[in-house]
């Protein structure tokens, strides 16, 4: 059974082309994209991969005129990435000289030049022998060995580049000012990062196909980003998180009989939802923990000034008379005592030195609040419940009440507002 | 740093501009060494292109900056800068120690990885603001005054003589105000000129030493009460003056 499912397979000469060369191709795609996601240049990435469809076309066409090869492999791999670049520098000359802004820019070219390829290839199409749904969807399953040389060669290449100008990278991407500022040439820097994206987005498209390659790209780079707090680890993660996304894609392919490329990203994906719910700092779930974990000021100043009215101390049944009850009030009491503002004793609760500093501040806040309202013409019974309300906001509004009021001794009700 | 001329930053018949408007004209100043210097200006008053300017990012229609006696463009990395607190992506990978090691950047060959020294100069410079409890905190996960810190520790591991803080005061509180300003002033004392955007009119003329008026073009360079002139101030300002009553009446008490 467990032979059947995972061992067989792998003696499959399809399966393990498959295996090794997508990941080849989601590692440098992970690590590169991790750059791509920390520039916000994910559209980018789907651009490229639009745009190589004009490319291949071009190469193609350019291969078979002059000399004579037909699909030669090479000359498309120019060809697409010759492609990628006039996109790029199209992108940002549109967006430079008119106000056309770069989102736009990017979405008008991207779509210009894969049209551009579209027409070109339904034109030539007795010149041209391309599938286009090949081309859209990919073939993973049908990796040639040419595909894996290529890919080989351009995640060698790629990686060796992001290693070795690893300190460029991070310092372009995070402060390009700074970077300019000490020499760096952040302009070719961009440019060889483009080139190398046009180059992974290049050899993966044989495999996923256009319209996932970006996918491939972002995904596991993303799926770093919510477990990582250093560049070099979300890298090294990322990558990591490519190949499992490519061998649990592949066999999920085999058992479900499905497209390659589509199993692949939607494997990608649930590894992405899977960690942004259960990642230890930036997940789903630790954000509820924290949220629920924290007490809320207002129960804290509550209990203090409940029990400081109570002639500081208090028992849980009076306390809850006057505090909202629930989780959170336990809660709150507990972390009072562990914050030294309250001692429990029998379970009447008093206040310490501390605690009763605390709970005067409330109380000011609370009386200079009634007698403010009380200036602007606030009825009667509606000043305690207001001031009630208002006695929590921060921010130097005590202060200005104070002055504003005159420093006044009393509140209307004629009890003494404590001094600082 | 040993040269022939006196001045930490010059800047002459500076002129600038973006799609036929002037964005700089006829700016000339000249920066003493060991300064605190506050520029001050309306919103699009040019204070950016100046900063840029300084750090030999614009190629000027006319005019020229000399860094310590040599022109800005050869004098790469010898201006630190501070961004804006605004203008940093708080969400990125990186480290506080891995933020002041990237002030010695400029230092180690692309080849090589950073040294043992260049880990010690990031680390007292994180000393020297006092970060060194913060060094694996996530740059996000800090104050704004702390972040702030971080940033300043940066420039100072550059071990340039000139600083360029673009509005470290915005959006931090009085204390915070406080503790950036100390660590400026000991920056000073430890021989660096400090040049700060600032927008503060009122807290202005106690900060610095000297101040830079500037609104395209240079209104006013020296000490703050020669500059912080009803006069000048309403011709920068334009309308806005009125709120600036409090600055007028703190200098004459």
């Amino acid at each position: 059974m467990i032979y059947e499912l995972f061992i067989a397979p792998l003696t499959e000469t399809y399966f393990q082309k498959a295996l090794l060369g997508g990941s080849m191709v989601a590692v440098v795609a992970g690590v590169v994209g991790c750059l791509v996601v920390l520039r916000r240049m994910a559209f980018l990435g789907d651009a490229l991969s639009h745009a190589m469809i004009a490319g291949v076309a071009g190469g193609y066409l350019v291969m078979k005129m002059l000399f004579g090869f037909e699909a030669h492999a090479p000359g498309m791999l120019l060809g697409s990435l010759l492609a990628a670049v006039t996109t790029v520098a199209l992108i940002s000359f549109v967006s430079r000289i008119s106000r056309v802004k770069e989102d736009a820019a990017i979405g008008i070219m991207y779509t210009g030049i894969f049209a551009l390829g579209v027409v070109a290839v339904s034109i030539f199409r007795h010149y041209i022998h391309i599938d286009l749904m090949h081309f859209i969807m990919g073939d993973i399953l049908g990796v040639a060995d040419s595909d894996l040389w290529v890919s080989a060669f351009v995640s060698a290449f790629v990686l060796t580049v992001l290693i070795l100008f690893f300190r460029h990278f991070q310092l372009t991407t995070f402060d390009p000012i700074m970077a300019a500022s000490i020499g760096l040439p952040v302009l070719l820097i961009d440019y060889v990062l483009t080139t190398c994206v046009s180059l992974v987005v290049v050899s993966a498209v044989s495999m996923v196909g256009v319209i996932l390659v970006v996918g491939l790209l972002i995904t596991p780079a993303a799926t770093a980003y919510l477990l990582c707090d250093r560049l070099d680890k979300m890298m090294a993660l990322a990558a990591l998180f490519g190949v499992t996304s490519v061998v649990g894609g592949l066999y999920l392919c085999v058992w479900l009989d499905s497209a390659g490329g589509g199993a692949i990203m939607l494997f990608c994906t649930l590894q992405f939802l899977a960690v942004l719910v259960v990642a230890p700092k930036y997940g789903l779930l630790a954000r509820w923990l924290r949220l629920r974990n924290q007490v809320p000021q207002q129960i804290v100043e509550d209990v203090l000034t409940t029990i400081l009215r109570n002639n500081k101390q208090a028992s849980m049944e009076t306390i809850k008379h006057y505090v909202e009850d629930g989780v959170a009030l336990n809660r709150a009491i507990r972390q009072m005592i562990q914050d030294g503002l309250l001692r429990d004793r029998q379970n009447v609760y008093e206040l310490t030195g501390k605690g009763e500093q605390e709970a005067a501040k409330v109380l000011r806040a609370h009386r200079l609040w009634e007698a403010y309202l009380k200036s602007i013409g606030t009825p009667q019974e509606q000043l305690h419940p207001t001031a009630h309300r208002l006695e929590h906001i921060g921010g130097g509004t005590v202060e200005y009440l104070d002055e504003k009021l005159g420093q006044p001794e009393q509140d209307p009700h004629g009890r003494d507002i404590p001094r600082e | 740093m040993a040269t022939d001329s006196p001045y930490a930053i010059e800047v002459e018949h500076l002129t600038v501009s973006y799609h036929a408007r002037a964005a700089l004209l006829d700016v000339s100043v000249r920066i003493e060494r060991d300064q605190l210097i506050g520029v001050i200006g309306p919103n699009g008053a040019g204070k950016s292109t100046f900063i840029k300017a300084i750090l030999g990012f614009i190629k000027p229609d006319v005019g020229s900056v000399t860094i310590n006696g040599q022109d800005v463009q050869k004098a790469k990395g010898k201006v630190a800068y501070v961004p804006q607190r605004g203008s940093v992506d708080w969400d990125f990978p990186v480290t506080v120690r891995e933020v002041a090691l990237m002030g010695r950047y400029q230092r180690i060959p692309w080849y090589a990885s950073p040294s043992a020294a260049d880990r010690d100069a990031a680390r007292d410079a994180l000393a020297m603001v006092r970060m060194e409890e913060f060094a694996d905190r996530q740059i996000g996960e800090l104050s704004g005054g702390q972040q702030q810190r971080v940033f300043l520790a940066r420039a100072l591991a550059q071990g340039s003589d000139i600083l360029l803080l673009d509005e470290p005061f915005a959006g931090v509180d009085a204390a915070t105000e406080r503790a950036i300003l100390e660590v400026l002033e000991r920056a000073k004392k430890a021989g660096k000129t400090l040049v700060v955007v600032h927008h503060d009119l009122v807290t202005a003329a106690e900060y610095f030493d000297k101040l830079i008026l500037i609104k395209q073009r240079m209104y006013a360079y020296g000490e703050p009460r020669a500059v912080l002139r009803e006069d000048l101030l309403s011709k920068v300002y334009e309308g806005r003056l009125r709120i600036f009553g409090t600055v007028f009446k703190e200098k004459t008490a």
